[in-house]
């Protein structure tokens, strides 16, 4: 394969041979540039009919899940969390995702949204497994279903799974678009999801993992999602019309005082983490926007 | 810490609900005053705003019967949920007696969760108390909606003591009294040992 060293152009031509599945380093010999190198992943041709890919972090559901899917003619494959779940619908492309929403690395409403904004993945039905604890309990329909075609409950999981299946695979999802039109829509914060990129990455972007980075992270996310759920109408007139820091200077500043006391200088000094979650947060609601 | 008036021969005791914004703090109070006979509880004061969201405080006195003597009133209180009223937080917590943390149960909501557990944490500190020391319970909110956590993650995350931990859709009054009783209870064992 060739590629290109992304800071001197200088293409490299690597045989296929030496690149590992989960990627292999390279050093650039014009400018010493450390690259990772990863091979593309191999697009299916279109939506594979009769394979399912179920997502769930229970093994013990995983399996129980499996046996129902082959008893009742599906191909299956399986996924233990988000980004292997991604990583997995994006090759296989498969007919229907099964995903739970409370699945590690990548939760299961942000893979919905990603699979549904992505042209190639667009086609795969989505049906969220969500996590209601107990069945005899309490229960509301969900406000959002996250552009998912369907949901069934964990505690119905083995009577609705077929049957919501078959009726997705028959096109019976009126009801399910009915619903999802009577129910004001909540918006909801997603990491935008890069165009071109072929492959998922399990290293995160930017600072080494560290609680205390992490921490300041938290707290600045929590005051921007506090300024949207207090004032979603608002926050969305101005992102659009540009004036969003301008309008909520004020709770912006309360939450940067408060930022400067929580966070310790020497974290500080390691990042602007207050602005950056601030605007990713910003940029994610531009995306949505589609400003 | 509880106040004895001895002219009148009450106790009045403080129970502040704590938790992230929107998380259903007001809404058990309300639930608290629906169901509660007139001639036990005050009236239920909030300082809210044009949207109802909590600016500084709600309050009901609740009258709850007698010890040695002495009629025992809780004063339930709840904070602004929003990350940036720290100081209102604080302040509302002075003399606390008992805490309750109302938790949002929803996938989307676990960051303020974690952020609003620390703010309190850090609150009580520095009143001198410690949240170890104090009557807690905790209380896991809109468990009907679809996108929650399971509660032994939530109880992972949030309560890695054990504490007294109740589910609750309080929209619907679920778990609210269950909540109340227990933090009530916690508060009464310590005031019999005190007094």
């Amino acid at each position: 394969m060739t590629v290109a060293c992304p800071k001197c152009r200088t293409k490299l031509k690597i045989p296929d041979e030496k690149v590992s599945p989960d990627g292999t380093r390279f050093r650039c010999p014009r400018c010493s540039t450390i690259l990772l190198v990863k091979k593309r992943i191999k697009k299916a041709e279109k939506i594979r009919k009769g394979l399912v890919l179920f997502a769930h972090s229970d093994e013990e559901l995983r399996s129980r899940g499996e046996t129902l899917l082959k008893e009742n003619g599906f191909e299956v494959i399986t996924a233990s969390d988000g980004i292997d779940a991604m990583v997995k619908a994006m090759r296989e492309l498969p007919e229907v995702l099964l995903v739970d929403v409370a699945l590690p690395k990548i939760y299961g409403f942000e893979v919905c949204k990603r699979i549904k904004e992505r042209k190639e993945t667009s086609e795969i039905k989505v049906v969220l497994i969500a996590s209601i604890y107990d069945r005899s309990r309490y229960r509301r329909p969900p406000q959002s279903l996250y552009g998912a075609d369907d949901y069934i409950e964990e505690p119905e999981f083995e009577e609705d799974l077929i049957p919501k299946i078959l009726a997705l695979r028959e096109g019976r999802k009126e009801k399910a678009e009915e619903r999802s039109e009577e129910l004001p829509p909540v918006e909801h914060r997603t990491e935008p999801v890069p165009e071109e990129k072929e492959e998922i990455s399990e290293e995160a972007p930017g600072p080494t993992p560290d609680q205390e980075i992490e921490r300041a992270r938290r707290l600045a996310r929590t005051v921007i999602s506090d300024i949207y759920l207090y004032n979603p109408q608002k926050v969305t007139e101005t992102i659009k019309d540009g004036s969003f820091r301008e309008a909520f200077q004020s709770q912006l500043s309360e939450g940067l005082k408060l930022y400067n006391l929580r966070i310790s200088p020497e974290v500080r000094a390691r990042g602007d983490f207050f602005n950056e979650e601030i605007e990713k947060f910003l940029q994610a609601k531009r995306e949505e926007l589609g400003l | 810490m509880s106040f004895i008036n001895y002219s009148t021969r009450e106790i009045n005791c403080k129970i502040v609900y704590y938790g992230p914004g929107l998380c259903g703090k007001t809404t058990n109070l309300q639930f608290i005053y629906k169901k509660t006979m007139p001639d036990q509880k005050g009236k239920l004061i909030s300082l809210a705003t044009e949207t109802e969201r909590t600016l500084f405080f709600d309050f009901l006195p609740l009258a709850l019967g007698d010890i040695k003597g002495f009629k025992v009133r809780f004063h339930l209180y709840t904070v602004p949920g929003q990350v940036f009223y720290a100081a209102s937080r604080k302040l509302i917590l002075k003399g606390v007696d008992g805490v309750v943390f109302v938790a949002d149960s929803q996938i989307e909501r676990m960051d303020a969760n974690i952020e609003s557990l620390e703010d309190l944490k850090i609150n009580l500190n520095e009143h001198g108390f410690e949240l170890e020391r104090l009557p807690y319970t905790i209380q896991y909110n809109k468990r009907d909606l679809p996108n929650v956590v399971p509660v032994e993650e939530m109880n992972r995350i949030l309560n890695p003591d054990g504490s007294p931990w109740f589910e609750a859709v309080a929209t619907e009054g679920k778990g609210v009294f269950e909540t109340l009783k227990d933090v009530g209870k916690q508060v009464l064992v310590e005031l019999r040992k005190s007094y």
